[in-house]
């Protein structure tokens, strides 16, 4: 490669002309001239390509196009790309968030819904046993009972019911039915009259 | 194949059934041992006439555990369980009248009971009518037939409920009319619970239409 003193360069560049350059660089910068317009007319020639050469690339070209086999279509090394966008982003987390919500809800509790906490008083003052029952228990006059409180003559139970309506009675020494002296009642098709209880 | 068929048929109709083999197995399971075995079978039969015409199951076998947890005889249980049938039926029919959707059995558990406590017909339809949400027609039932099963004139009943749902009250208002009533009844003097209900509906008609507030006339044809 020619190494050109800076003022011919600064010639080249056409930052001067070759007058300009002293007299003896002015064989240099001429040489330098003559060779950067040699290379702009070989860079203007037009390129012949041999028509054998044409046939072969065309070839090459019909040869990829033609449709693979199965098997090299299931293993051919495929270069795929993803591009994230927010807008596609945005429904796919929404999507994950509700499946993982189908998976992981909770199954609906029999006592998800309000309960409350009734006290049940009676006052039997020569009863050997009370008992309580009702809607909420099956008609069990045997699944609860009451205690004796402190007071003499009373018993009582407290229970945790869900809302709603409740019927029930008083089973004295597990014969006597017995409506709440202190509750709201209505008959019971049987003769006999059932405590309501609305929480 | 044809046996294929005919297994995929009958497991269709078992499943379209109205009540499934497991909920008759279920309402077998209930009344094993707690009931004579007539009166099983009678439920089993009122429930699955009930469950087809969409009507809840539970007050019938109530009934049936009740009548035999208390000694009653066999065919006094069996014509109770009849009842409580023609209630839920007749509950339905009001409920409907007043604009519910059939499907609301706790509404209709709700309406046959105050048909029991004393109100009629047409007192559970003006109340479905007036519990449009945020009012629970269940919950306006419940509370009205507690209020009768205190002594409160139906009518009276009817007034109450409406009002205060009238008024925009909560709807916590409406849960707590028995315990206001219970309230005036326990302080006043000899006030009955009929007499305590005309007070609270007086109220809640004064909150709904406050003195100097005119209605809206109705526009002009």
């Amino acid at each position: 490669m020619t190494d050109f003193h800076p003022d011919v360069k600064r010639l080249l560049d056409g930052e001067v002309s070759l007058a300009d350059l002293p007299s003896e660089l002015r064989a240099e910068g001429e040489e330098a001239l003559r060779l950067v317009a040699a290379a702009a007319d070989w860079a203007r020639t037009p390129v012949t390509l041999s028509p054998a050469l044409d046939a072969r690339v065309m070839a090459a070209v019909r040869s990829r196009a033609a449709a693979p086999s199965l098997w090299r279509r299931l293993t051919e090394p495929r270069e795929v790309r993803l591009r994230l966008r927010p807008w596609i982003l945005a429904p796919a987390l929404a999507a994950a968030a509700v499946l993982a919500l189908l998976l992981v809800r909770p199954a609906p509790s029999p006592v998800a819904s309000a309960t409350v906490t009734v006290r049940f008083v009676l006052f039997a003052p020569d009863a050997q046993q009370v008992a309580l029952a009702g809607t909420f228990n099956q008609w069990d006059v045997a699944a609860t009972p009451l205690v004796r409180s402190n007071a003499p003559g009373v018993w009582t139970a407290t229970l945790t019911l869900p809302a709603g309506q409740h019927e029930y009675a008083f089973v004295v020494d597990g014969a006597r039915w017995v409506p709440d002296p202190a509750a709201p009642a209505v008959d019971d098709g049987f003769g006999r009259r059932n405590s309501v209880l609305t929480l | 194949m044809k046996l294929g068929l005919g297994l995929i048929a009958g497991l269709l109709a078992i499943s379209a059934a109205p009540v499934s083999l497991a909920a008759q197995q279920d309402i077998a399971t209930r009344l094993a041992g707690r009931v004579p075995p007539d009166v099983a079978a009678l439920v089993q039969q009122l429930a699955a006439d009930a469950a087809a015409r969409g009507l809840p199951m539970d007050p019938l076998i109530q009934k049936a555990i009740e009548g035999s947890a208390k000694g009653v005889p066999a065919e006094r249980v069996a014509t109770a369980v009849r009842t409580v049938a023609g209630q839920l039926d007749a509950a339905a029919a009001a409920l409907r009248d007043g604009g519910l959707v059939p499907t609301d059995t706790a509404a209709i558990a709700a309406g046959a009971f105050a048909l029991n406590a004393g109100l009629n017909d047409r007192n559970l339809t003006d109340l479905t009518r007036a519990s449009r949400p945020p009012y629970s027609v269940a919950t306006t039932l419940r509370v009205a037939s507690t209020l009768a099963a205190m002594g409160v004139p139906a009518a009276q009943v009817v007034e109450l409920v409406t009002q205060v749902i009238a008024a925009g009250e909560p709807a916590e208002s409406v849960v707590n009319l028995p315990a206001q009533v219970q309230a005036r009844v326990s302080h006043g003097q000899g006030m009955t619970p009929a007499q305590a209900a005309a007070g609270l509906a007086r109220a809640a008609a004064a909150r709904a239409n406050p003195p100097g507030q005119n209605k809206p006339k109705p526009p002009h044809p």
